[in-house]
């Protein structure tokens, strides 16, 4: 990884986030919604990038964090009487700590084997949330979850604007996190572990652990942007759990640049932006998009964010 | 029902079932033995296979047309998939297969979807087997005794090409050496593309002749990619012999289990998995992966 | 007692019996060098110390304490570093920084997920410390795997001296390298082993290098001892000398 000069980081973190933080200010409402959804998605790849991009644990089964945590978020609003700012935190917490028993199992496991698992976790979610029925509303999901303000009469996220700054809170706190933790110690031995993992034992880390450890995190994270989601749309259901969606979110990942943190989060915007005006076009927009992360996976590996990084470090500065 | 009747019926119940699956899982551990790629898209060409033959029974109004044309329209994808694709990658690391074939799944999926509509769609078995015949005194469908039969022919067919042909001689040493095979002046690219397109056949094969009894439907190709893989790992990567035997263990759980606990049969599958995993990585019968 | 006691250590892959009863005992500051023809167990040797297989029979003790059944990390935790017949390195990672992660395990908050900075502060500071013991210093923000060969052997050498051990296992060191960088690594390796503070089990096939680095060596032969000794012993000793030149069945 090139070792990008302090100044260029900086920058490249205050303009954006002073230009999402007045978005709503400038732009219309059904954006606004599309931009909220974006963040929410963004959150979503960016907790993949952890496992994919950090540690090379490629899940296929990642909709399992966002639909548990939508679920679980979606259940808790409906049928408690949790303002938000408590439910969703506690979705979150639960995906995480019900994911440590599922990592545990999955890292039993390497390479393909592991991935597979991930993806029967996940089709095995989305077999109990069809059958149980009364928990979760079988195929037909929740619906009519509420923005529930509080504690104490605090609902300035409630409203549209308010919750677009709640979910903007809430990814900017994740991305601070996971910036700290890939430049943690702890993140070092991720590093060692996507490059060379029997060395990295072979020093004397018990790399299950972390693997558990980063599966968890990463599950959590995913079920706090599946948690934001259930009010932000008002629904829970199957299909934030079906396969097509973990693809979709590992497509983000890819596409917007592995192991970069910000990559996912454009790849996620790209993703949702190619949704939305290709799908006014033609029914073949997903097919198109199919074929774009193909592209990407063969020719531009670095992803969107590798890409422009690149043009930027080539553009008269002395990166390495 | 008496003991013997329902012994009878489930197990030849779960021996069409298996036949399905072994169709599913060889393909994959064929293109794994050979190629060390995983072949994400399995499920999706299946479902592909289900669908091309349901348009060739339509317009011929016969089953058996479909039989032919749609393993091979799925096996000239599959060939053409590599040619154009998987060709570039033989160079990347593994997970670059994974990525690629996900994409595959994808756009096929969708592809599919585009084609032939979201609604599952009834194909018509062939008339001579459409009928019941009547075992220990139970109905029973001729089909599922067709498969059966299909099954075991597909398998001594499979048995005997890697045994006893020189193609099968090579598909064997070119998985375990594919360095040593090709400074024999065998062309290795030749041979993966065939292998993969052999593969991609089989799933249409099974996709085809699974359409009669489950409908061609939108949705197979998630569950079936995961049985696949299952069968795959259970029998463990790469191993013919592996896949038969894991194809015969899952699809018994499955309809035994389906009778007695039918909330819990796709646990008993998972369970089952994750238990061999533990036990041993590889698989019951099968190279590290 | 020595540091190191290996107990009638045996490892059978079916019919092939690969290490046949081993024992030797290696003291604390000795250099021992394991010496054999190819095939006659050195690296299974090492893998059964390492704990990266598991022995069909006979122990292994470290300091007086049971190895022999411990996991890879625990062993390693105990205090043996190694380095590997092919060398292991993380390639993107600079020199500096794979340095740095071999010395942080040895950190009491290696496993820290947020902040850090004293535990990267101080293992960097043994890092520098073994880079410049080993004299790859001026590379130490190259990327691994753009060094050279010669360098990289040195390189994993760094990592494991970064780990402060009580043992240190070099499984041939010199392998690949050209004549010049072998007698560059072998004064590097002499001027390291000098003071006697480390205990090293070393397998070469160089029979130069070990007679200048090693001060006992052990000699096998289809997985069993056949010599054990001063190098001055072992160099004269007709056993070994017919092993390695053939005709010993």
């Amino acid at each position: 990884m090139a070792r990008r000069p302090k100044y260029l980081r900086a920058w490249y973190g205050i303009f954006p986030a002073a230009m999402l933080a007045l978005a709503p200010f400038a732009l219309p409402l059904y954006v606004m919604t599309l931009l909220t959804e974006a963040l929410i998605l963004g959150l979503f790849a960016m907790s993949l990038d952890l496992m994919v991009g950090y540690t090379r644990l490629f899940s296929f089964g990642h909709a399992a964090a966002f639909g548990f945590g939508a679920y679980a978020s979606g259940w808790l609003l409906l049928h408690t009487q949790l303002p938000m700012l408590c439910a969703v935190p506690l979705a979150a917490l639960l995906a995480g700590i019900v994911a440590i028993g599922v990592a545990w199992v999955c890292t039993q496991a390497t390479g393909v084997s592991f991935s597979m698992l991930t993806l029967a976790f996940a089709q095995l979610l989305y077999a109990v949330a069809f059958k149980w029925t009364s928990v979760t509303g079988g195929s037909d999901g929740l619906a009519g979850i509420p923005r529930r303000g509080g504690p104490f009469g605090f609902d300035a996220f409630s409203s549209r604007t308010g919750f677009y700054y709640f979910v903007l809170i809430a990814l900017a706190a994740a991305l601070v996190f996971c910036w700290a933790l890939v430049r943690s110690p702890f993140g070092a031995v991720l590093r060692g572990i996507r490059e060379n993992e029997a060395k990295t034992l072979a020093l004397g880390y018990n790399t299950r652990l972390y693997k558990i450890a980063v599966v968890a995190l990463a599950y959590g994270l995913g079920g706090l942007a599946g948690a934001l989601y259930a009010p932000f749309a008002g629904f829970a259901n199957t299909e934030l759990v079906f396969w097509l969606f973990s693809g979709q979110v590992l497509i983000m990942v890819i596409v917007g640049g592995s192991g970069t943190l910000i990559g996912p989060i454009l790849g996620a915007a790209f993703f949702l932006v190619v949704e939305h005006q290709l799908s006014n076009y033609t029914e073949a927009w997903a097919l198109g998009f199919g074929l774009i992360f193909i592209a990407f996976v063969i020719f531009a590996p670095e992803g969107i964010w590798g890409l422009l990084t690149e043009r930027l470090g080539r553009a008269g500065r002395s990166v390495r | 029902m008496s003991l013997f009747a329902f012994l009878t019926t489930q197990s030849l119940n779960a021996l069409s079932q298996a036949a399905l699956l072994f169709f599913l899982g060889v393909g994959l551990t064929l293109i794994f033995g050979i190629m060390r790629i995983v072949n994400f898209a399995h499920g999706t060409l299946y479902m592909l296979g289900a669908f091309v033959g349901y348009s060739v029974a339509r317009s011929t109004a016969s089953f058996w047309p479909a039989l032919l044309l749609a393993p091979l329209a799925v096996g000239v994808v599959g060939v053409l998939f590599e040619l154009v694709i998987l060709r570039r990658l033989y160079r990347r690391e593994a997970s670059a297969f994974l990525m690629v074939t996900f994409g595959l799944a994808l756009v096929l999926g969708e592809i599919v979807r585009l084609t032939w509509g979201p609604e599952a769609l009834q194909v018509e078995p062939p008339q001579a087997f459409a009928g019941i015949v009547f075992l220990a005194g139970e109905p029973f469908p001729t089909y599922r005794l067709f498969l059966v039969a299909a099954g075991i022919i597909i398998a001594v067919a499979i048995w005997q090409l890697l045994d006893r042909t020189r193609l099968g001689l090579i598909i064997r040493a070119a998985s375990q050496n594919p360095e040593m095979v090709s400074a024999l002046g065998i062309d290795v690219n030749l041979v993966r593309s065939m292998v993969f397109g052999i593969g991609c056949s089989l799933a249409g094969i099974g996709g085809v002749l699974a359409a009669p009894l489950v409908t061609a439907s939108v949705g197979m190709a998630a569950t079936m990619i995961i049985d696949a893989f299952v069968i795959v790992i259970i029998g463990g990567m790469g191993s013919f012999l592996g896949s038969l035997i894991a194809a015969l263990l899952i699809a018994f759980t499955q309809v035994f289990g389906e009778y007695y606990l039918p909330d819990f049969a796709l646990a008993f599958m998972y369970l089952l998995m994750l238990l061999v995993l533990v036990i041993r990585p590889g698989g019951l019968l099968g190279k590290e992966a | 007692m020595g540091l190191l006691e290996v107990e009638r250590l045996t490892r059978r892959f079916g019919g092939l019996v690969a290490v046949d009863g081993v024992s030797m005992e290696v003291a604390e500051g000795e250099v021992r060098a394991v010496i054999g023809p190819n095939g006659a167990g050195k690296s299974t040797l090492f893998n059964l110390i390492t704990g990266i297989i598991k022995p069909s029979d006979g122990t292994v003790r470290f300091a007086g304490e049971r190895l022999t059944g411990l996991p890879v990390p625990r062993i390693c935790q105990r205090g043996i570093a190694r380095t590997f017949q092919l060398t292991a390195l993380f390639p993107e990672m600079t020199a500096r920084e794979n340095t740095r992660l071999a010395a942080q395990a040895r950190e009491p908050w290696h496993w820290r997920f947020l902040g850090g900075g004293a535990t990267f502060a101080s293992a960097g500071k043994r890092a520098d410390l073994a880079l410049e013991r080993l004299g790859l210093t001026a590379l130490a923000d190259v990327p691994a795997g753009f060094l050279s060969h010669g360098d990289q052997r040195l390189l994993e050498i760094a990592m494991a001296l970064a780990q402060s051990p009580r043992l240190l296992l070099l499984d041939e060191p010199t392998q690949g390298l050209s004549v010049e960088e072998t007698a560059q690594a072998v004064d590097t390796l002499a001027a390291l082993l000098a003071d006697g503070s480390l205990t090293v089990l070393l397998v070469e096939h160089d029979m130069e290098v070990v007679f200048r680095l090693a001060d006992k060596i052990t000699v096998l032969h289809r997985g069993a001892v056949i010599a054990d000794g001063s190098p001055e012993a072992i160099r004269n000793d007709s056993q070994v000398q017919r092993a390695y030149l053939g005709g010993l069945s």
